[in-house]
């Protein structure tokens, strides 16, 4: 039975009648008792009777109150103990994290505690957000009214659809928790009821809503992915990340973020994201969300619909970009127009329509597993054919998006210090930046890192080396640049990544080290034996435990 | 005998005062005979909606500098309709006009032909060199109908750019409680004028100075044909000796790092090389810092060099370092021109060119266009228009067009969110100038127009109608949206 919240019944005072019900459980089914019974035509009939007949309409209502609050308070028991079950399952989770200084890339920040929620799920896991388990150092996860914490540990995450799977280091914790079962996808419109710990107390806490929308929009935790995402005015606040969003006894989301600002607005991943996310892991490894390599644009113009020999029927979307090495880089062109993805006509908005929702076309690519193929419907030069590209997880993309869990990279060399170009990266040293300074660097990072690959992908280095820091020391001290700025060569070598750095210069048999930058084509040197014999006093100075993490 | 004693007398009384005349003003309120009121009314125009237009005045501090002519800052002059001039601060406005004006070195000259105007006035004299470090500078200016003088503070001297473009010459820096300078008020020490002011940012203000405005007055008196040059090459400090040491030069630290040498746009060849060190200009040492040792100024960028007495297509002597040795090269000075930059400053005195088809609105990418966005556009501009500010323009890549909008019709349905795209080619040709778009859009493909544009997140190519289809739906915006022109193209001609 649907727990619901108290209601009020409007009853008709009927004289002689004890008045009104006052409270009772809203169920689906006690409308239709009600309906049955005809209530109100009945008092009626009552009014209209003898007083001969009214002892024996008396005894018929008494019988049918019996029999409403029988079922009432068998309702509210039923209820009662279904609502307990969800609460049951649903955890507490304390992390204390520690997140990397990217740009000082050997140290971490501060410990942190945070909160979070989860649920259990089959196989004596637990489900909960990514984010809330990110760069986790300790996580303990705490049972419904059980002042017992336990020690868990991630055993998937899936940083770019922002789901994790933990387990539980002691088997007890699971005795008398039940696994919440999966729902589909809601309906607009439809009630949800959000379980958690946010913040605001302690217990935990229930809030009501209705899906508002869904779409697929940008998940903060990735950064640069979009997945489908269900709108809620459930009240979503920091605490409820991972807990469990339930309708009809199922879980049909994951709550995970919300807009600052924006009143009434919280945002949960829906069960197909999370299907798609337990399906992955079933092979004991995380693929990812995939992705096909191609950039669609909507096509409904009708000249360029024209030019294409389209029909006038509002379907297709154009192939606007391939990017190299894609899987569909010798299936599809340039020009090809969509008409459908799998079972999912394409309409010219680049939409398609999913379970009753209008959402970007992106989606029917992302619920295909990496490695699986896709079957397209494709318009190209005036007739249809069909094409199956195989669709993979890019990493070529993961130094754009925010990286978690895996030690920055870095190489250190006469106080040089050298990482990997990532958003990571700009945003720790744009916060570190001062005011007023110069930016010209930021900005040819900014280029590199996000705009390169789309202009000129044949120039993309395969991962971009920033000097990041000088660590102020004798065999450095003169020099201008200090960091933020970009490696194009050492010693000659055309820098394509970290190691290339390191080869570099260790393979140096010249008495200086000559490091060459970006746009400006500044250039700086180092004694080479100096910046050697320095070596270990720089270690040693600045506290870094190793000259290099890969 | 007494006559002649008394006539004596009194020509030698008549005789200072005359020379006093030629000599510089003793007191601070005698520059009311030498400053000015000038007001510009103007025609200002909003880069958004380049076809609009609206007026605005703008009030600044002229100098009188010789005999009919009132000098001031070239800001806030451009795209004028009326000039007037008033002197005394109060009082009847005169109407004049523009001399000249020029927007390289951020200097204006206008005069009027009434007579009466100049009545009274006298012009300014400079002083000569720097002035003495301890000396009281003071800004001057009209204000409220009084004369204000405020007391400035010499901080520095440095090299900036100008206001008005990118040509780096030496400048003052002068701290001072005026509010609101920065409109060509001169800075004066005594009775001598020591630049004019150009910029104000918190109490720090710019000044032109003396012997840079003279030298500009100079050329533009003469046949005009003189412009300034500037240094093309990009040069880094050579304070990390481990990289002099590198290039094998020997001795004490000196010169600086040339990192950069751009293709010259005039035909001249390139006579430094990257990784050349440029240890004198003209016979002035160039240090680590890439400062000079000025007679006037002191230790100055080594840019000013390039204006210090010298114009375009003049040769400088630069002593480098290079392949292990010393060398002297001769180097002509390119001239300093707006087109020389990829995102050129301005454009100055003419309307902002656009051309439209079909609802789509192309313009040239300038700095104009980017102030758009405020004074901090340098951050809130988009930010692949903003990355193209300071690189130099090639013959490859002389420009850059932006579709900065689209004004819905029925003819564009399914582009009307696309903004700020960069043009790369239209119907198969490469497009840098509005010119070449419009000559391209003459030859659609197979009766459509193909548009590419540099690589986004939304759209790398759309197709329109051609066939009389593009002119139709572009007669109609122009109708609906009140536009009364559909290009405005190089020089503010209009599309043929």
């Amino acid at each position: 039975m649907p727990a619901g919240p108290l209601v009020t019944l409007p009853w008709p005072e009927t004289k002689g009648f004890a008045g009104q019900l006052q409270t009772a459980r809203r169920m689906h089914w006690y409308g239709s008792v009600l309906d049955g019974y005809s209530a109100r035509s009945s008092f009626g009939e009552m009014h209209r009777c003898s007083n001969v007949c009214l002892w024996a309409y008396a005894r018929r209502l008494v019988g049918f109150c019996k029999t409403l609050v029988t079922v009432g308070l068998v309702g509210w028991a039923v209820t009662s103990a279904g609502a307990a079950q969800p609460e049951r399952s649903v955890v507490q989770i304390v992390v204390f994290r520690q997140e990397p200084d990217w740009t000082l890339p050997w140290r971490f920040d501060a410990v942190r505690p945070a909160n979070g929620s989860g649920f259990v799920i089959k196989g004596r896991r637990l489900m909960t957000n990514a984010h809330v388990v990110s760069w986790a150092r300790q996580i303990l996860v705490r049972r419904f009214q059980d002042p017992r914490p336990y020690l868990a540990r991630v055993e998937f995450a899936g940083h770019d659809c922002d789901l994790a799977v933990l387990t539980v280091e002691e088997e007890r914790f699971f005795d008398g928790l039940e696994p919440l079962e999966f729902g589909e996808l809601p309906q607009v419109r439809s009630t949800v009821v959000t379980y958690g710990y946010p913040a605001g107390g302690e217990e935990i806490s229930y809030t009501r809503g209705v899906v508002s929308r869904i779409e697929l929009s940008a998940y903060t935790h990735p950064g640069n992915r979009q997945a489908l995402s269900v709108q809620t005015d459930a009240a979503i606040n920091p605490g409820n990340s991972g807990g469990p969003v339930i309708q009809d006894d199922r879980v049909v989301g994951v709550a995970f973020q919300g807009i600052p600002g924006l009143e009434n607005t919280g945002f949960f991943i829906p069960c197909p994201v999370i299907q798609h996310f337990l399906r992955d892991i079933a092979d004991g490894r995380y693929d990812g969300t995939p992705q096909m390599g191609i950039q669609l644009a909507p096509l409904q113009n009708p000249a360029y619909r024209a030019r294409l020999r389209l029909p006038d029927n509002d379907l297709g979307v154009r192939v606007d970009y391939i990017r190299p090495h894609s899987p569909a880089t010798n299936l599809l062109q340039r020009e090809d127009v969509i008409l459908q993805i799998g079972d999912y006509p394409v309409g010219s908005d680049n939409k398609i329509l999913f379970a009753g929702n209008r959402v970007s076309g992106k989606l029917a690519i992302q619920l295909v597993q990496c490695g699986e193929p896709v079957s397209l419907r494709v318009w190209r030069d005036g007739r249809e054919l069909s094409v199956a590209v195989p669709v993979r997880w890019f990493d070529e993309d993961r130094a754009g998006g925010n990286q978690y869990d895996v030690r920055p990279r870095y190489y250190v060399f006469g106080g040089l210090v050298f990482t990997p170009l990532s958003r990571d990266y700009l945003r720790s040293a744009f916060q570190g930046a001062a005011r007023g300074e110069s930016r010209d660097g930021d900005a040819e990072l900014t280029y590199e890192l996000f705009f390169r690959p789309q202009e000129d992908p044949g120039s993309v280095r395969k991962e971009p080396i920033v000097l990041s820091n000088v660590l102020a020391d004798s065999v450095n001290a003169n020099w201008s640049l200090r960091s933020r700025a970009l490696v194009d060569r050492v010693n000659g070598m055309r820098i394509e990544c970290l190691e290339d750095v390191i080869r570099a210069f260790e393979t140096n048999t010249n008495a200086f080290d000559l490091v060459e930058f970006g746009r400006s084509q500044m250039f700086e040197c180092l004694d080479h034996a100096a910046a050697v014999q320095a070596q270990a006093r720089i270690l040693k100075n600045y506290n870094i435990p190793r000259d290099r993490q890969l | 005998m007494s006559r002649v004693f008394r006539l004596a007398a009194m020509l030698l009384g008549i005789a200072p005062m005359a020379m006093a005349g030629n000599e510089a003003r003793p007191a601070a309120n005698d520059w009311a005979t030498a400053v000015v009121r000038i007001e510009f009314s103007r025609t200002l125009y909003d880069l958004y909606q380049p076809w609009a237009r609206r007026t605005g005045r703008t009030l600044k501090t002229g100098l009188v500098v010789a005999e009919r002519q009132v000098l001031t800052t070239a800001q806030d002059v451009s795209d004028h309709t009326l000039v007037r001039l008033q002197k005394g601060g109060r009082g009847e406005w005169t109407l004049g006009k523009l001399l000249w004006v020029d927007y390289r070195v951020n200097l204006a000259l206008v005069t009027t032909a009434e007579e009466s105007f100049w009545r009274g006035l006298r012009p300014a004299v400079w002083l000569d060199g720097a002035p003495p470090g301890e000396a009281a500078l003071q800004i001057v200016r009209w204000r409220e109908g009084k004369l204000e003088s405020r007391r400035a503070e010499f901080t520095q001297f440095t090299v900036h750019p100008s206001q008005t473009s990118g040509l780096n010459h030496a400048q003052l820096e002068v701290d001072s409680e005026i509010q609101g300078a920065g409109s060509g008020e001169p800075v004066v020490v005594g009775s001598r004028v020591v630049g004019l002011v150009s910029f104000q940012g918190g109490r720090g203000c710019r000044v032109i100075p003396a012997s840079f405005i003279r030298q500009m007055l100079t050329a533009h008196g003469a046949d005009n044909s003189r412009s300034p040059g500037y240094f093309h090459f990009y040069w880094a400090p050579a304070e990390n000796v481990a990289s002099l040491a590198q290039l094998g030069l020997p001795g004490s630290p000196r010169g600086v790092l040339v990192t950069k040498v751009p293709a010259r746009l005039d035909g001249q060849p390139n006579v430094l090389r990257r990784r050349d060190v440029l240890l004198q200009v003209d016979g002035f040492a160039v240090d680590i810092q890439g400062d000079y040792r000025d007679p006037d100024f002191g230790p100055l960028m080594l840019e000013h060099l390039a204006v210090r007495g010298k114009w375009a297509g003049d040769e400088v002597r630069l002593r480098i370092w290079r392949e292990g040795r010393e060398q002297t090269v001769s180097y002509r000075l390119p001239r300093y021109d707006f087109a020389h930059d990829l995102v050129p400053w301005g454009p100055y005195d003419q309307p902002p060119q656009y051309l439209i088809m079909g609802g789509l609105v192309f313009q040239p990418l300038t700095r104009a266009y980017l102030q758009q966005w405020g004074a901090e556009w340098e951050q809130r501009a988009p930010f692949r228009l903003r990355y193209f500010v300071g690189e130099e323009a090639t013959p490859e890549q002389p420009a850059v067009v932006v579709m900065s909008q689209v004004l819905p019709d029925p003819y564009n349905i399914g582009y009307q969110d696309l903004r700020y795209l960069v043009l790369r080619e239209a119907n198969g040709r490469p497009v840098h100038t509005l010119g070449q778009l419009q000559e391209a859009l003459r030859q659609p493909q197979g009766g459509f127009h193909v548009l590419e544009f540099l690589a986004n997140d939304s759209f790398r190519r759309i197709v329109l109608a051609a066939a009389g289809a593009d002119q139709q739906a572009t007669a109609r915006v122009l109708e609906r949206y009140g536009i009364p022109q559909e290009a405005v193209l190089t020089g503010g001609a209009a599309a043929q």
